[in-house]
This record gives C-alpha cells, sequence and structure tokens, in this order.
C-alpha cells in the first residue's frame, strides 16, 4: 500500500505538471491580455506605446509562454501562487475567500442529492414498472430539462418576492446582509438562510440523473443469479435489494463519488451569477475573461489537484467495495 | 436446437417488444424525420417552383448557403419569393412549405400576401401565423424549432459519439490490461479530466476564423469522455475475473472479443446513464454556453438560442416553454432507448428466454 | 459638490474653456475676465498626435517670486457644483410638481421631462433628510480602493466618492476648479503655467491635513515607471512638472501651450504622509503588508469613507465628519446622504427583482427592460424611471486596408443596404436616436450640419456596389472581383462584443447584405479579444461604439492618420490639418466650421457606418429626488450623484 501511495504521488506531481504546463499555454497563445481587457470605449484614453510595454513588462507578458511558466513553477513550489492582476490580491487570498461559500453550497447540494437519489434510485428499481415509478421519473425528467436560469428566477420571484414579508420569505441575493460585527450564531443563520435558494438550484438539476445511475444499476444487478438464489431461498424484496444487491453496486457509485470531489470546490456559473454568491465558478470564469493568467493558474492547480485526489479516493474505495479488485 | 440469431438482432427483438422504448424510438424518429424536411415544413423558399422555364428548389439553400440557386440573387429577388416570382414571371408555379416564416429573419409585412409583418419586442405571442410566437427581433419561434432539430439532434450525437467512443475504449483497456497499461491510461485519463473545458472553448472562437457549434461541441467530446472512462474502467475491473470471462477465454476467444463482446454487454448498465442523458443535456449546454457568451455564431435557429433570448425578458414564456417542452420530451425518449438498450442487450434474459 | 474624478471620462479641449472667457459661449456671471484676449499661443509642433509620454527630464522648479513676476496670471472659474445647477434650474420652468411627477408613468417623452422637471429639483433649506441611506447598484466590485488604479465604472462611482480632486465640470460639460477644495485657480497668460491655491481646511480622513504637497507627491507616483497605473497616466504625462510650493500653493508646468492642458492637470491624489515612507518599497502598491493594510482601510481625502467592504457583495461608505467640519467649525456642506452602500449584483434580472422590491434605491437598466419589464403597477408602486440622450454612439467599422472596403463606394454601399429604421423601431425598441456624424447633434460643434439619417436603399447600394467592380462574375450568388488575379468573393467577417443587442443589430445587417449577395459572418468574441484584433488591425469589419468626448478635439484619436483608436486605418490629410487647425482656433464660430467641414468629409468617406446614440436609462426609488442627466449620465459630472437626495419624512 505504501509503494502504491508513494507511485500515486510521483505519478500526480508529473500529471500537475503536464496540466499546468499545458492550461498556461494555451492561456497565453488565446488572443487578449489582461491589457486589453481594462481597455474602454472612451477614445481619450489613450495608452501609448510605451506605457503599454512599460505595464506589459511590469506583468510579465513581455516574456515568452515557457519563461513565463518557468518563473510561476518556481514560485509555487515556493508556496507563493502569485497575484491576481486585476484584482490586486494574491491568489491565494482570493482563493480563500471563496472556497468556504462554494463548498457550503455544493457541499450541501451533493449531500441533499444522495440523501435524495439513492432511495429515490433504489425505490425506482424495487418497484420498476410500476404507475407510481413512472411517474416519478417522468417528474424527475421534467426536473432535469428545466433550465437553470428559469428556475432560479422563478425561485426568486416566488421566495422573495410573492412571499416577500412572510414567514418563507428567502433574501433575493447575495451571501449575508449582516456586518462582519454581527454575532456569530445570527451570521451563520443568514448565511444559511441565503444560501437556500442556491443549494436547490443545484441540487435539483442533478436529482434525475443521480437516481437514473442508481436505478440502472441496480436494475442490472437485481438480474443477477445470486439474486434470484437469494429470492428462491425466501429473503424478502428489501432484504435482497440492500443486503445482496446494493452493495454490489459500490463500485459504480465509488467512481462517481470520486468524480464528484473536484465538484465540491468548482461552483455553477450562472448560479454565482444569479444569486450574486461569491464563489470559485464566478471566480474562475471573470479571471479567464480578464485573462488573469495567476488566478487561472492557481485555479486549475486546485482543480487538479483535487481532481486527482478523488481518482486516488475512488481507486482506493474500489479495493474496500470489492475484494476482487485489487491495488496493482 | 434452432440456429441462434446474431446478438443484436436477438437484442432488437427483445428491444421491439417493449412499448415504451418502440415509443421513444418513433419519437427519435420523427425528430429525424423533422430535420431533414425542415426546409419544407417551415421556411420563406419555395420547396420547388418553375421560374423562367426552369426548375429549381430554392429551400435546399437552408442546408448549404451555395445550394439556393443564383438565379434569384441575379434577378434581384431579395430573398422574398411570393411576390417576385408572381411580378417576374406571371407562370411561375411554386410549392411552398408547410409553414410561411423563416428560422433565421423575421418575415415583413405583406411578404406574403396580406399577412402583416412578425410583431417583435415582446409583442410576439402564439398567435396562428406564429405558432409558438416569435423572439424579440421577430423571428418566428416554430421555424427555428423545427431547423433548430437538426442541431438538437446531432449535438448530442457528435459530443457523446466521440466521448463514448474515446471513453468506452480507454476504459475497457485500462480495467481490463491492468499493470502499467492501466497506469498510462489512468494518468491520460486524469490530464484530461484537469483541462477546463471553458478555457479550450474560448481558445477556439478566438483563434478560428469560422467557429461553429461543431467546434464547440467537438470539444465537449473530446474533453468529456473522462467520466465515461472511469465508469467503465470501474466495470472491467469487477468483471475481467468474472467465471464468463474465464470460460470466454478458455473457449480462446483473444481480448478484444472478450472485452467488447462479453464483458462490456454486462457493464453497460452504469455506462449508458451518463451517455443517454449527456446526449440530451448537450442542448443544455448549448444554452448555458449562449448564456455566457460562446454560442453559435449568429443567426443560429436551435433549441438553445430560443432559450438564451428569454434570458433577457422572462415574461416572454414561449421563448422558455417550448424548447423546454422538447428538451424534456428529448430526455425523456433518450432514457427510454437507454433503458430499453440495457435490457434488450442483457445477456441473462436471453439465456432466462430460453 | 464634491469634485468629479473622472478623468478618463473627460477630455475637454480648453478651446471650449477659453472660448468660454472670449465669446461667452456660457459665460459665468462673474468670471471678470470674459472678453479678455490670451496672447496666441506659440505655434505647438506640428503633431498630428499629441506628443508621446517623453521620459521624466530632471526639472527645477524656478523659484515662485520670479514665476510671479513672468506669469501673468488670467484667473479661471473656481465653481460649486451644486450652486451651478441651482442657479440653472431656477431658470428652468417647473413642469410638474413632485407629487405630479411620481403619478406618472413614464411612456411618453412628454411624461419624461415632467418626471425630470418635477423629481430632478434640489432641495428647499432643510428639505433634505440628512441622516438618510441610500442603496446603490453596482455591477461588479472594485478592484482596487486605491484611487490612482482607477479603471472600471464601478470604480469610478465609488472612489469618485471618497476621493480628493481639484478639478470637474458641470452639466455643460465646462471645467472648473471645484470651491470646496480650490481658493483660486490661474493660468499664465503663456499657456505654460496654471497655478492653484488650495484651501486651508481640508482634512484626510485620519485628521492629516490635506496639503498641495499631497497632490506633487501623487503626480511622481503616478509618473514612476514602476508603478502599475493604468489609463490615469494618460495626460499626466503630457505635463513637465507639478510643483508644490508651500503647503497650500501649487503649480503644474506643461511643456506647450495646448488646449488639452486643463485636463491634464486633473488626476487622483493620494496621501502622502501614508505612501511616502511605503512607496518606494513596493512600487506595486499592492504587495507589501503596508500596502494589503492600506487596500483594506484606506485613508481617503473627499466626503465618503469606506467603512464596510464585502468582497463580491457590497461596499459601504459613510460620510465623515472630517469633511464638513474641521476644527470644530462647519467650513463646508455636508453630502447629502450619511450612509451610500454600492450592492453588487451582476444578473441584470436580479438587479431589477431588487429595484422593484426595493432592497436598491436606483439602478441602470437595459433598454429592453425600460421598455418591457418596468411599464406596469408593480414596478411603479415603489419606483419611476428616467431617461436623456448621452453622447455615446455605435458604428460599424470597415477597415480600410482591406480590399473590400478600400473603396469608398463600397462603404456607401454599406450604409445603403443595412435597414437603419427596422433597427432603430424594433432592435432598440424605438428608443435611440439614429446617428449620421462622429458629433451629436445638439453640441456646438455640429450645430448646422445637416447630416440626413441614413436609410436603406438596396438599389443605390447595389449600383454602387456594381459601379465598384463587385459582380457576380461566377454566378454563384456572391458578388465577386478580380484583385492581383485571383477572383475574390465578397465574404468577410464582422467582429462584436458578446452581447445579445448588438449581436442582433449585426445579425440584421448580415440578413441585408444577403439579399445583394454579399456573405457576412457575424463573430462575437469576448471584449478583451476584440479589443486586440481591432487594436492588431486583424479584422474586416467590427461593431464599436465611442464615448464621445466633451471636446471634439478628443476625436482627432480616432480620426487621425495612424492615431492610436484609428482602427479602420483611415487616413485623410485635409482631416488631420483641420484636427490641428481646430486646437488652435480661438474664434468659437470659426472652430465651428472647422469641425463642421471634418464631419461632412466624414460623412462623404463613411468610414464608419454610424448607427444611434444611445440613452441613458434610470431607474430610481420614489423616495429619491434630485436626479440631473447630463451627456455623460446621471453621475460622472460635478455634481452628478451629489445632486440626489431624500426628503425629510413628514
Amino acid at each position: 500500500m505504501a509503494t502504491f501511495l508513494l507511485r500515486r504521488l510521483l505519478l500526480g506531481i508529473l500529471t500537475l505538471l503536464v496540466i499546468t504546463c499545458f492550461v498556461y499555454g494555451l492561456a497565453r497563445a488565446m488572443p487578449g491580455t489582461p491589457l486589453t481587457a481594462q481597455m474602454g470605449e472612451d477614445p481619450s484614453r489613450k495608452l501609448n506605446p510605451e506605457d503599454q510595454e512599460r505595464l506589459r513588462r511590469i506583468y510579465g507578458l513581455d516574456k515568452p509562454w515557457y519563461a513565463g511558466y518557468a518563473q510561476w513553477l518556481g514560485n509555487v513550489t515556493r508556496g507563493d501562487l502569485g497575484r491576481s492582476i486585476t484584482r490586486k490580491q494574491p491568489v491565494t487570498t482570493l482563493i480563500a475567500e471563496r472556497i468556504g461559500p462554494t463548498f457550503l453550497i455544493s457541499g450541501t447540494a451533493l449531500l441533499l442529492i444522495w440523501l435524495v437519489a439513492i432511495p429515490l434510485g433504489l425505490y425506482a428499481s424495487a418497484r420498476s414498472g410500476t404507475a407510481d415509478e413512472r411517474a416519478t421519473s417522468l417528474l424527475l425528467y421534467v426536473l432535469y430539462s428545466f433550465p437553470t436560469f428559469v428556475a432560479a428566477l422563478f425561485l426568486q420571484i416566488v421566495f422573495s418576492v410573492w412571499l416577500r414579508g412572510t414567514a418563507w420569505e428567502l433574501p433575493l441575493f447575495g451571501m449575508t446582509d449582516l456586518p462582519p460585527t454581527a454575532p456569530w450564531l445570527a451570521r451563520a443563520a443568514d448565511v444559511a438562510r441565503h444560501a437556500i435558494l442556491p443549494v436547490v438550484c443545484q441540487t435539483y438539476v442533478s436529482l434525475a440523473y443521480d437516481s437514473r445511475f442508481i436505478r440502472a444499476n441496480m436494475a442490472e444487478v437485481l438480474r443477477q443469479d445470486y439474486i434470484r438464489t437469494a429470492r428462491a431461498k425466501g429473503a424478502g424484496p428489501w432484504r435482497v435489494l440492500f443486503h445482496h444487491a446494493f452493495r454490489n453496486t459500490l463500485i459504480p457509485l465509488a467512481t462517481l463519488i470520486g468524480l464528484s470531489l473536484p465538484g465540491l470546490i468548482g461552483g455553477s456559473v450562472i448560479i454565482e451569477q444569479i444569486f450574486t454568491w461569491p464563489g470559485m465558478g464566478r471566480l474562475f470564469f471573470e479571471s479567464i475573461r480578464e485573462r488573469d493568467y495567476p488566478t487561472i493558474m492557481g485555479l486549475t492547480l486546485m482543480f487538479s489537484v483535487l481532481t486527482l485526489l478523488g481518482q486516488l479516493l475512488a481507486d482506493l474505495l474500489y479495493c474496500l467495495v470489492d475484494p476482487r479488485v485489487s491495488v496493482e | 436446437m434452432a440456429n441462434s440469431r446474431g446478438f443484436w438482432a436477438e437484442a432488437w427483438r427483445r428491444y421491439r417488444r417493449r412499448p415504451l422504448a418502440m415509443a421513444a424510438l418513433a419519437f427519435v424518429g420523427l425528430l429525424l424525420l423533422v430535420a431533414a424536411l425542415a426546409p419544407a415544413i417551415a421556411g420563406t423558399k419555395p420547396v420547388l417552383c418553375r421560374y423562367k422555364g426552369r426548375l429549381y428548389a430554392p429551400c435546399l439553400g437552408y442546408f448549404n448557403r451555395q445550394w439556393e440557386p443564383a438565379v434569384f440573387t441575379k434577378d434581384r429577388f431579395r430573398g422574398t419569393y411570393p411576390q417576385n416570382l408572381k411580378d417576374k414571371d406571371p407562370e411561375s408555379w411554386a410549392i411552398w412549405p408547410l409553414v410561411f416564416q423563416d428560422p433565421f429573419r423575421a418575415v415583413r409585412e405583406n411578404e406574403w400576401p396580406g399577412r402583416p409583418e412578425n410583431p417583435a419586442k415582446d409583442e410576439g405571442r402564439p398567435s396562428r401565423t406564429n405558432l409558438f410566437g416569435t423572439d424579440q427581433a421577430g423571428v418566428d419561434v416554430f421555424a427555428k424549432m423545427v431547423h433548430g432539430t437538426t442541431v438538437a439532434l446531432l449535438v448530442g450525437f457528435v459530443s457523446m459519439g466521440i466521448a463514448g467512443t474515446i471513453g468506452i475504449l480507454v476504459g475497457a483497456i485500462g480495467g481490463y490490461f491492468g499493470g502499467w497499461v492501466d497506469s498510462l491510461t489512468s494518468r491520460v485519463t486524469e490530464i484530461v479530466m484537469c483541462i477546463p473545458t471553458l478555457v479550450l472553448i474560448l481558445a477556439i472562437i478566438a483563434i478560428l476564423e469560422k467557429p461553429t457549434i461543431w467546434h464547440t461541441m467537438a470539444i465537449i467530446g473530446a474533453t468529456g469522455w473522462t467520466g465515461i472512462a472511469r465508469l467503465t474502467r470501474g466495470e472491467f475491473l469487477r468483471l475481467k475475473n468474472a467465471e464468463f470471462v474465464m470460460a470466454a477465454r478458455a473457449a480462446g476467444a483473444g481480448p478484444l472479443r472478450i472485452m467488447l463482446r462479453h464483458i462490456l454487454p454486462n457493464g453497460l448498465a452504469p455506462i449508458l446513464v451518463p451517455i443517454t442523458f449527456g446526449i440530451a443535456s448537450a442542448i443544455l449546454v448549448e444554452s448555458s454556453l449562449s448564456f455566457l457568451g460562446f454560442g453559435p455564431p449568429p443567426p443560429s435557429a436551435s433549441w438553445g438560442s430560443v432559450l438564451n433570448d428569454a434570458r433577457s425578458n422572462l415574461s416572454m414564456w414561449w421563448l422558455v416553454f417550448f424548447p423546454g417542452v422538447a428538451i424534456f420530451l428529448t430526455v425523456l425518449a433518450y432514457n427510454l432507448i437507454g433503458e430499453g438498450l440495457q435490457e434488450a442487450t442483457d445477456p441473462r434474459l436471453r439465456e432466462a428466454r430460453k | 459638490m464634491h469634485p468629479s474624478h473622472d478623468r478618463v471620462v473627460t477630455s475637454v479641449s480648453s478651446a471650449c474653456l477659453l472660448l468660454g472667457l472670449l465669446a461667452g459661449c456660457s459665460p459665468p456671471a462673474d468670471d471678470p475676465i470674459a472678453g479678455a484676449k490670451p496672447e496666441p499661443f506659440a505655434t505647438a509642433t506640428a503633431d498630428v498626435v499629441p506628443p508621446a509620454a517623453r521620459p521624466a527630464e530632471a526639472f527645477e522648479p524656478p523659484p515662485l517670486d520670479r514665476l510671479e513676476d513672468n506669469a501673468k496670471w488670467i484667473d479661471r472659474p473656481v465653481r460649486d457644483g451644486l450652486t451651478l445647477l441651482r442657479a440653472a434650474q431656477e431658470k428652468e420652468p417647473l413642469l410638474a410638481t413632485a407629487a405630479e411627477a411620481l403619478d406618472l408613468e413614464n411612456d411618453s417623452a412628454d411624461a419624461n421631462a415632467k418626471i425630470l422637471s418635477g423629481l430632478g429639483r434640489l432641495p428647499a433649506d432643510h428639505a433634505a433628510d440628512l441622516a438618510a441611506r441610500i442603496d446603490r447598484h453596482v455591477a461588479g466590485d472594485l478592484g482596487s480602493t486605491n484611487p490612482i488604479m482607477i479603471s472600471t465604472s464601478a470604480e469610478f462611482d465609488i472612489l469618485g466618492l471618497t476621493g480628493f480632486g481639484l478639478f470637474s465640470f458641470g452639466r455643460d460639460l465646462e471645467p472648473f476648479a471645484s470651491a470646496e477644495t480650490v481658493t483660486s485657480w490661474q493660468t499664465s497668460a503663456d499657456g505654460l503655467l496654471d497655478k492653484v491655491v488650495l484651501r486651508d481646511d481640508l482634512v484626510w480622513s485620519d485628521g492629516t491635513p490635506i496639503t498641495a504637497h499631497d497632490v506633487a507627491f501623487s503626480y511622481t507616483v503616478i509618473m514612476d515607471p514602476r508603478v502599475p497605473v493604468p489609463a490615469v497616466r494618460s495626460g499626466t504625462d503630457q505635463m513637465r512638472a507639478v510643483h508644490a510650493y508651500d503647503d497650500r500653493t501649487l503649480v503644474f508646468f506643461h511643456r506647450e501651450p495646448l488646449a488639452t492642458n486643463v485636463w491634464n492637470i486633473n488626476f487622483p491624489v493620494l496621501p502622502r504622509h501614508v505612501y511616502e515612507k511605503t512607496w518606494e518599497d513596493d512600487p506595486s502598491l499592492k504587495d507589501s503588508p503596508a500596502h494589503v493594510k492600506l487596500e483594506a482601510e484606506p485613508v481617503v481625502g473627499g466626503p465618503y469613507e469606506i467603512v464596510e467592504r464585502t468582497r463580491g457583495q457590497q461596499i459601504v461608505l459613510r460620510r465623515r465628519k472630517s469633511w464638513s467640519h474641521v476644527n470644530g467649525k462647519r467650513v463646508r456642506d455636508e453630502p447629502f446622504f450619511a450612509e451610500i452602500r454600492f450592492r453588487i449584483i451582476e444578473d441584470p434580472n436580479t438587479s431589477l427583482l431588487a429595484l422593484k422590491s426595493g432592497e436598491i434605491d436606483e439602478m441602470m437598466l437595459q433598454p429592453e427592460q425600460w421598455t418591457t419589464q418596468t411599464t406596469d403597477a408593480e414596478f411603479y408602486a415603489r419606483n419611476t424611471k428616467a431617461t436623456a440622450p448621452e453622447w455615446v454612439s455605435f458604428h460599424f467599422g470597415w477597415n480600410i486596408g482591406t480590399p473590400f472596403f478600400a473603396d469608398r463606394r463600397v462603404r456607401r454601399a454599406m450604409t445603403y443596404a443595412f435597414d437603419h429604421d427596422r433597427m432603430l423601431d424594433k432592435l432598440c425598441y424605438g428608443l435611440y436616436t439614429p446617428c449620421a456624424g462622429p458629433f451629436a447633434a445638439d453640441s456646438w460643434m455640429a450645430a448646422g450640419v445637416k447630416l440626413e439619417p441614413a436609410k436603406q436603399d438596396l438599389d443605390t447600394a447595389e449600383a454602387l456596389l456594381d459601379e465598384a467592380g463587385w459582380i457576380d462574375r461566377d454566378n454563384d450568388g456572391i458578388r465577386d472581383k478580380e484583385i492581383d488575379g485571383k477572383l475574390v468573393p465578397f465574404e468577410f467577417s464582422l467582429l462584436v462584443n458578446q452581447q445579445p443587442h448588438r449581436i442582433k443589430i449585426c445579425t440584421l445587417l448580415k440578413e441585408n447584405l444577403d439579399q445583394i449577395g454579399i456573405r457576412m459572418s457575424v463573430r462575437p468574441l469576448e471584449a478583451t479579444v476584440l479589443q486586440q484584433l481591432t487594436q492588431e488591425k486583424k479584422f474586416q469589419a467590427y461593431f464599436g461604439g465611442w464615448g464621445s468626448g466633451t471636446d471634439p478635439d478628443s476625436s482627432e484619436n480616432i480620426w487621425a492618420t495612424g492615431a492610436g483608436r484609428n482602427f479602420v486605418g483611415y487616413s485623410n490629410p485635409e482631416v488631420d490639418r483641420l484636427f490641428v487647425e481646430g486646437r488652435r482656433e480661438f474664434d468659437k464660430a470659426k472652430r465651428a466650421e472647422k469641425y463642421r467641414r471634418i464631419q461632412q468629409i466624414l460623412s462623404e468617406d463613411q468610414p464608419y457606418t454610424w448607427l444611434y446614440w444611445r440613452n441613458s436609462f434610470y431607474g430610481f426609488s420614489r423616495d429619491l429626488r434630485g436626479y440631473v442627466f447630463s451627456p455623460r449620465g446621471p453621475y460622472h459630472y460635478s455634481p452628478g450623484f451629489g445632486s440626489i437626495w431624500k426628503p425629510r419624512a413628514e
């Protein structure tokens, strides 16, 4: 096991190098620089060539991309992710500010999805073909087809406008209305209230997918011989489901868990934009738009690390879950 | 013992027995028909017409701009056919599409004799002339949806076709062979997983002269196979030591045959779900991309672009409702097909039948 | 009110200023020198484009008494924005009372005028609620709280309230020194010096007095090549030096007696006592721990200070006592609002909902929102709305360097091919006025020019194209021309920003060109990519816009040969000459004649197809009063936001 982990670590570092190099090169190769991002529609704003050169030198844009990459890499090994060009803050501060809010939404959503989708999926596979299962499936497909921005606006209108003044009212946008000086508990409750609508928007989309996923796996497993044997031996339907069948769906489930780890800090740009939620999705999107290379690289590095960890976790879970699979 | 039919013939026979799956297949077939006949269903160019003694089919111009006969540009038709045909050649005749509306532009006043121009801004509610209403520029939504069916169908198949093929292959190879092969494929998978798709799409749009939706979808396919690969690999890891595999090996089957013929049908379940959902969700992805500003080059007739028009004014409900229903039916259809496929190809059922 | 620091927004040639002195284009009543003529400027260099920044030279400022002897100072206006506005409003007739205006729905020009008249008045004595709070809307966050790093519009709005400056300009875009911070302002007769005497009752938010040394220090920092100042430097680099002779006296040294000098002297001011110890160690002004602390808690010199900042969510400003009261005495009027909260909302749907529910008190409206989503009782329950023309115009730009658009006839054919009426009526909701040239029709530089708005005429367009040699020779429905032995089809792409409204306009052009045998593809791009490609002239056509400066000379940067914003590569020696003559001419009538001629030439040459002038649309809460629009919108001039107030509750 120790050699396995060590090998994975080394391979992981190699993978990270390849990824960051590729992304850096691509970002620099794209047309547009942080300077052109700042230009506006005012003809009097004359950025003369000397000034442009000066700024380019300050931001390191006059060097070719591989030199810039080498410099970034050197800084990273010293723990310095650099400074955001447009936001004038260290990248680590930016990420630290946003990671909490993102995790709040994504983590809660993920939890809710599993809490709802797993029972739904099991239920659907147990009562496959019956009318109420079909009806539930249909409802889930409707939810899936519902575009996020429509749902978000609809929820905003219902809970912030129609239900204004009632106990059911929810905030329209933002993460919190209280100043940082307010008591801790009140602020936590306020943030929770603000998080409800974004969490709902993030959750409902995946319900259909995840429950179908579980159902499909279950259906396949339920057709196995050993299930027939268990039933022939007189086991009741729920025992068959939980004791015999469910465990055999755990490998795909483990894969899914591993795949969703980076999503925990990914965040949805659309939801964050609509609700003005200070999350990582918006940060990433804006940093690409502004060609803020240090931030883009910092975020890519972080996502990549998490992705690799997620895969490692999935691989370890395989071994845990299925004795036939072993670490090689 | 009767001759066993081929695997797929058998699967098809079983598939046919499921009414819902057949209905879903029929729906997709209907979509295909609509996509193929789109210019004949909704358009402002005649399907067939006789002009100055020769036969033309101007509606083909909807498929490819070059296929619209040049004579109409030379004769200053300016894109409007009804009045011009009569004026310039009294003996001309034309067969018109079912619905006289254009997916790319608003129909003007009296273009079709007696019909007012398409309402624009937010006044384009669904009506007799505009079955699904019009968008803010006055373009008919029904025509957009009809012509967008091609995109809706293909967009999913292109991206998921690429993603599915690559994903299954990579995952199968890695899961089956194990060892350093698995290590290599896993690393490749991880690398592709970590590359931000958004940056790639933006780069393509910025660098290419004429980026189309297909470029975007190819990228989504080329980066979206990783989940499928992981799932496939998981299944192959699980199944490669199963008894039926050993039996097949004993019977002398080579690795490719074992992977595709024996393991894959057994491990299809978790793989089909992302594929079927992926095909349907490609439409939603296209809409999201338009929202963030990276949609297909205008004027685009696609379900996602109709949705995108709704963003600035959600009280124009018809811009959300019709694409929403279409997406819902598509999601439903693909998932039913997927379910049917899963059960139809399940080897266990085949044996159970016998 | 407080001085406006919109230095990027303002680019006025002081010719207008001088003409104000000479011919009295808008003579301030108490200006004693109206009518006096300064000596003619020494001939400036025949630069077509203002000289590029030169490296800082060692400069030894002469002693003050020598300056005083030689300068022959001319007094320049020192004004208070609110006083000017009040005086102007007294002359305007009141079209409706506030109560009547609030009852109206803004569905016609008449209603709009009544709303602006009834609700735009400044308060009578004690009518304003000085403890009021306002929630304002911004679409993005501050990049930095450092005033010399200003680049985004959110930063203008916010840092304009906390910043300290010496100059501003009024609703009529006439510049003046702000009476709140300046005692006197004079220009030397030869145009090379500007002398400003600051007031002695100015205090930073940490209690230290504001002196002329702060201004001189800020100039040093801005001009230092190691400091990553964006376009704020544009203009500052035209000066030779800025020197503080004592705590109150400041002299700006210019290199040449140019009309644009007056705008170079307006730049943001940093507190010297805070930064002088730290800036040399960290010229980026954001890395060192001291600077990080300053970012979070800046020392400000304006009427408001930042008391709370939640990144990505909101910024809270509070009126500071030390602005209006120094040493226990009242020295200045306090601004109307005690607290201003800027709420950051990116999504326009969400911000409109916030306006309707009262969570924000004002926001800028999109034309679609103005026409379709702010017309019902639900909107008017809490709000009203107003609009006014803005000097921002949009156009199609044709790259003259390409074989397609080198010929003037082709460019004019494009203008004839486009369905302007449909765009104005349907795509712009009938809200915008057509634009036919670079100068606004109601500005002095365009007065008397009769430029007919373009109308679609496909026959003329086709005739022009035929004449220019673009004929469909190979019978494929697309026009072509033989260039260098090859048959080139008329196919090109138009670059546009990724905004749905603009994309729809470009799509209309595509439709129109389709009808006459030209294939155009619309390429929506990110703003930064569009900017890069147009700057590098790697395009065939594009859709863009300009905010036209208050002085026509600022357009020289667009039309002069080789100028920085001349993306289309237009070159006409007569136009170049006219611009140079224009900024040296003092007689206003003669000057206007030059710009008239420029307009005519541009209209014949059609390097752009001008499309429309944009209005500014704003929604305001019913509680607000005092909003007044200028050609730069309701906020970016003096008094700007400072004229807005809430009435005391009855």
